[in-house]
């Protein structure tokens, strides 16, 4: 039910600082209790099995918290089940990203308010008036649920007082809009508190908050006179087992409206783990943000050129494809920080650094190296400073101060120094022409800039441009970037070489030409071999070469 | 007991923050290292403390008026009634002590000069230095004889939308505008108590009502409307480039929801842009540029010159001539932004290389032009290496806020200066926290368009929220017409 992968992004869409000023503001806010605990959380989960078991731990406290909160003796162990079920579907809720992980910690915090309110013998409506304002304060909405389930237990005990409990929290809502704390009453009001607040938030989100006080209405039900232990525990676990499949369906459902591959992607770049993003992609169809985050792994293992053909390639939209929105996706931060266009890195990686709870980590690390490649020290230690308060983070960020201000170490540094030497020299726009172009730009600047180059050929390759292909290979082989030619390479220099062979006009590169550009005698033999198999084929692609690029020029539609 | 712990406690707190005089043993040839760098400025008598910190590593003290401050981690922090006694005086003396080892060593002593008060509020956008992003922004304002801040709207409670260009009418915030885009567009006009959205796209014009200014009469507003496009640089050193592909000047009548340009203020051939009235409400200022046939790939050819034009508030009508103040493209400069002081005397102004967003540009410096003599000169005490931009006059026309990029080269922070009699800045002071230096290192939001306001905004924010949430519903511009003085 839930994708401990898209719990694990949680974690890139906040950063949580040990800061005075952070921890204030936070819980100066209204629900600030429950935003700043579930924030807390969620740090942790950098690691997803982590993630999962701290969410299924604190559901588990909640139900745990509701029984405790309903039961009258330690025995009523029949209640269990039905406790459980608002947390099921509060489970499901929690699939979709868009809502916000304090919905699951503002529900604690009321429900420990209802176990308190259960256990004060005197003065109850007073306290149940203190208790609602407070739940508000420091939970939001939830504090309706509270002042809800608070009210049917009293009146089911004819403690009629309670029922002023509910108008309490409806004024709380009123005073928070009136005050501008939250932009509507609906907000103030309903769950949509805890969800995206640029989103619209879909109605099945209403479904736990609904199960909660009808729980309590059942379990005050099966817990009177009327009902045996087993039989009220039989129901209840029945209707557990009923409510799981739907809750599964609204999971999925929830999961659907995200970008479920993505997360897991994001889990595996994020923490540079390239053989487990390899993994993930060849695990699903191909789509080009796919093969983008395959080639990606490919490229940091410095292994693009000489893999890439081995796996399914479909056209250079596989390698990057420029998105018209700059604000979204991080994936496209990470391609051109791979690239060394930093420019255009930084650009992506600015605009989607500032995430619905806070600040994107790895976005804001990207920012940071760029900055030390810029030299813009000020701003580089701006970024760590804030890195070097969030625990997970903090090795990173102090590692990454020894650059500071230090501009032999970064040109001394394999990453920050290649670059600084790949800004570009002619001045233009970046993300204005095709990825190529601006890619072109980068290696002009740096000729050593291996990845850079590996990209830069991948990407004409992709395209079947063999003709740029062997352009490239003669103003850079044997330069630091292309000291040697990956066969994809060789292959394309050699077929170009026998193309303008037998193509009246053009310039001919003959074998001595391919040899002194790099082309070895074995892909000689080899694309004799592949020629001859071809025509023994009578014109079906022969077997043996689907990971040539041979195959990919003349048999892969793109 | 209870009474005596506290009585122990506040004697060392006391005892910590502000001791007896030390008696330094040694001098140090040397101002002190200390950020913000608030030595020799010129402050008004109403500033919260300028709490600084001593950035070097030993224990320090600083001695002021007789009295001895500790350093907390540096930080020197007054206490209100303290700094209200040093503002009473015209020249405040300060030394920096630091112990190195185990002697007290004096650095050398520098003064804060005190001048007239300043309009107690300022208003600002708080918003990334960024680029396309704008997850969260709002439009605060700053009590500045504290430290107290506050939002008067933030994009959270309006979908997470943009929020841009607010303007009070010559600092009264009871009379403001400003626009909010994407989701639930418009521009807000706030008259009192009242609040209403305003759809302020015509057929006649390029764009909705972008940059404004207000009239002293509080009728009419200026605007420009703006084909506006950002870009970012793959290397340049200005990092984004902000550049209009057509712009014209308006002017919008408050009363009659309308709106009126002259032809010499919405040529096809120029682009004009920044209007700002002059304080008698007679002259309509704005800079203009000759337009380039391709953008953005000329935009560095685009440079603004200063012109005015007469304006009849009597009628909304304009004059028929075009006045250049000051033709920088002819001396291979650029200007934006003018702002006339409040006795009409003088012009303040960004002069830069090239286009018209010159936040962006770190060659960008504040000139002053003579208006009656038309000589102009840069405030350099103002200025620094970095950028140096967007700027308001105070009500007594003797400060200035203005945007600069000089602490870390990319966040925008407000800085005052003290303009003189002549025209002439004073050294500037950056706006004071209570711990500046933590303040504006976690600080993630570049100060934007700093305003004066003599009161703070007291609409309630749910009333606002209200409102922009609503269609637009008051504003439909009748028959926008040109209008020139017969």
């Amino acid at each position: 039910m839930m994708d401990r992968f898209a719990l694990a992004f949680r974690e890139q869409q906040q950063l949580f600082l040990y800061d005075k000023t952070f921890l204030v503001q936070t819980l100066c806010t209204v629900g600030g209790l429950a935003t700043l605990s579930g924030r807390f959380f969620v740090q942790f989960f950098w690691s997803p099995i982590l993630a999962l078991v701290i969410t299924l731990g604190l559901l588990g406290l909640g139900a745990w918290l509701l029984w405790v909160s309903l039961r009258e003796k330690r025995t009523q162990w029949q209640l269990l089940p039905l406790c459980l079920i608002p947390f099921v579907f509060l489970a499901a809720s929690l699939s979709e990203n868009a809502m916000h992980f304090s919905e699951l910690t503002a529900w604690l915090i009321a429900l420990a308010a209802l176990y308190a309110y259960t256990r004060i013998r005197s003065y109850k409506w007073v306290w149940g008036i203190l208790l609602t304002v407070i739940v508000y304060l420091a939970a939001g909405p939830a504090a309706l649920l509270f002042a809800l389930c608070a009210a049917i237990i009293g009146l089911w005990k004819k403690e009629w007082a309670s029922a002023v409990l509910l108008p309490v929290a409806l004024l709380c809502g009123l005073g928070a809009w009136l005050l501008g704390w939250v932009p509507t009453l609906e907000v103030a009001w309903t769950p949509s508190f805890y969800y995206d607040l640029d989103a619209s938030m879909p109605a099945a989100h209403w479904i736990p908050w609904v199960l909660l006080p009808l729980t309590v209405l059942g379990c005050c039900l099966v817990k009177g006179p009327g009902w045996k232990k087993q039989s009220a525990f039989a129901v209840g676990t029945a209707m557990l087992a009923i409510c799981l499949t739907p809750a599964f369906r609204l999971a999925k459902k929830a999961e659907d409206r995200q970008p479920g591959l993505t997360y897991e992607y994001e889990y595996y770049t994020v923490n540079e783990d390239w053989d487990g993003l390899i993994k993930a992609c060849l695990q699903n169809e191909w789509i080009p943000h796919t093969a983008q985050y395959l080639n990606l792994a490919l490229a940091w293992k410095g292994t693009l050129l000489d893999q890439m053909f081995q796996y399914d390639q479909r056209g250079p939209d596989g390698l990057i494809k420029m998105s018209d929105d700059r604000g979204v996706e991080t994936s496209q931060a990470h391609i051109m920080f791979a690239m060394g266009n930093m420019a255009a890195a930084q650009d992506v990686a600015f605009n989607t650094l500032y995430s619905t709870e806070g600040f994107c980590p790895a976005m804001l690390k990207i920012n940071a190296q760029v900055e030390l490649m810029r030299g813009a020290y000020g701003v580089a230690d701006k970024y760590l400073s804030l890195l070097e308060k969030a625990p997970h983070y903090r090795k990173w960020a102090q590692e990454q101060k020894h650059f500071l201000y230090n501009d032999e170490a970064v040109e001394a540094d394999p990453l920050l120094g290649n670059g600084r030497r790949s800004w570009p020299k002619l001045e233009g726009f970046s993300m204005f022409e095709s990825p190529l172009d601006e890619l072109m730009r980068v290696i002009d600047a740096n000729p050593g800039n291996s990845r850079g180059m590996e990209y830069a050929l991948a990407y004409l390759l992709l395209a079947k441009d063999i003709k740029s292909v062997t352009g490239v290979v003669s103003r850079y082989y044997g330069l630091p970037g292309l000291l040697s030619l990956p066969a994809p390479v060789q292959e394309a220099v050699l077929f170009y070489s026998e193309y303008t062979r037998n193509v009246s006009g053009a310039d001919v590169l003959g074998p001595d030409w391919c040899r002194m550009h790099g082309v070895t005698e074995e892909t000689f033999q080899r694309f004799q071999q592949f020629q001859d198999a071809s025509v023994k084929s009578g014109g079906k692609a022969p077997k043996g070469y689907k990971s040539s690029y041979w195959y990919y020029l003349l048999y892969k539609q793109i | 007991m209870r009474k005596l712990i506290y009585i122990l406690l506040s004697g060392a707190f006391l005892f910590c923050a502000c001791s007896g005089a030390i008696e330094p043993s040694g001098t140090l040839d040397s101002l002190p290292p200390i950020e913000p760098d608030y030595s020799f400025v010129t402050v008004p008598r109403n500033i919260a403390p300028l709490n600084f910190s001593y950035t070097g590593s030993e224990p320090c003290a600083l001695q002021v008026d007789g009295q001895t401050i500790r350093g907390k981690n540096g930080l020197f922090s007054f206490s209100p009634r303290l700094w209200k006694k040093l503002m009473e005086k015209d020249q405040v003396e300060m030394t920096v002590l630091v112990q190195q080892d185990g002697a007290w060593k004096a650095y050398r002593p520098f003064t804060l000069t005190v001048k007239e008060e300043i309009d107690p509020y300022l208003s600002y956008r708080l918003i990334p230095p960024g680029y396309q992003g704008w997850q969260k922004m709002g439009i605060y304002q700053r009590n500045l004889t504290d430290y107290g801040q506050e939002a008067i709207l933030t994009n959270d409670l309006t979908g997470g939308n943009c929020m841009n260009c607010h303007t009070t009418a010559g600092g009264n915030p009871s009379k403001s505008v400003f626009h909010v885009r994407a989701a639930f567009g418009g521009t807000m006009l706030i008259d009192g108590d009242h609040i209403e959205k305003l759809n302020t796209k015509t057929d006649s014009t390029i764009s909705a009502l972008v940059y404004p200014y207000w009239h002293p009469s509080e009728n009419y507003i200026a605007f420009s409307v703006n084909k506006t496009l950002q870009a970012f640089y793959n290397h340049d050193p200005n990092r984004i480039e902000v550049y209009d592909q057509a712009s014209d000047v308006v002017v919008y009548d408050v009363r009659k929801h309308e709106i009126a340009w002259s032809p010499l203020t919405k040529r096809e051939d120029r682009f004009e842009t920044f209007p700002t009235f002059s304080p008698d409400g007679k002259w309509l200022y704005f800079c203009s540029a000759q337009a380039v046939a391709e953008m953005p790939k000329e935009h560095r050819e685009v440079r603004y010159g200063l012109y005015r034009i007469a304006f009849n508030p009597e009628d909304m009508s304009f004059g028929e001539e075009l006045e250049c103040l000051y033709d920088a493209p002819a001396e291979g400069h650029s200007v934006s932004f003018p702002r006339v002081s409040p006795d009409g005397r003088f012009l303040c102004f960004t002069r830069h290389g090239y286009g018209n967003f010159s936040i962006w540009h770190h060659d960008a410096d504040l000139w002053m032009l003579d208006l009656e003599t038309l000589e102009k000169w840069p405030l350099e005490a103002a200025n620094s290496p970095d950028t140096d931009s967007f700027h308001s006059w105070s009500s007594n026309g003797r400060w200035m806020v203005f945007s600069s990029r000089r602490g870390d080269g990319l966040y925008t922070r407000p800085y005052f200066t003290y303009i003189d009699e002549n025209g002439v800045a004073a050294k500037p002071f950056l706006l004071p926290q209570q711990d500046p230096n933590a303040y504006y290192k976690r600080l993630m939001d570049s100060y934007n368009l700093p305003a004066f306001m003599n009161a703070p905004l007291e609409m309630p924010k749910h009333k606002i929220v209200k409102e922009i949430r609503n269609d637009p519903k008051t504003c439909f511009l009748r028959s926008p017409v040109a209008r020139n003085v017969p």
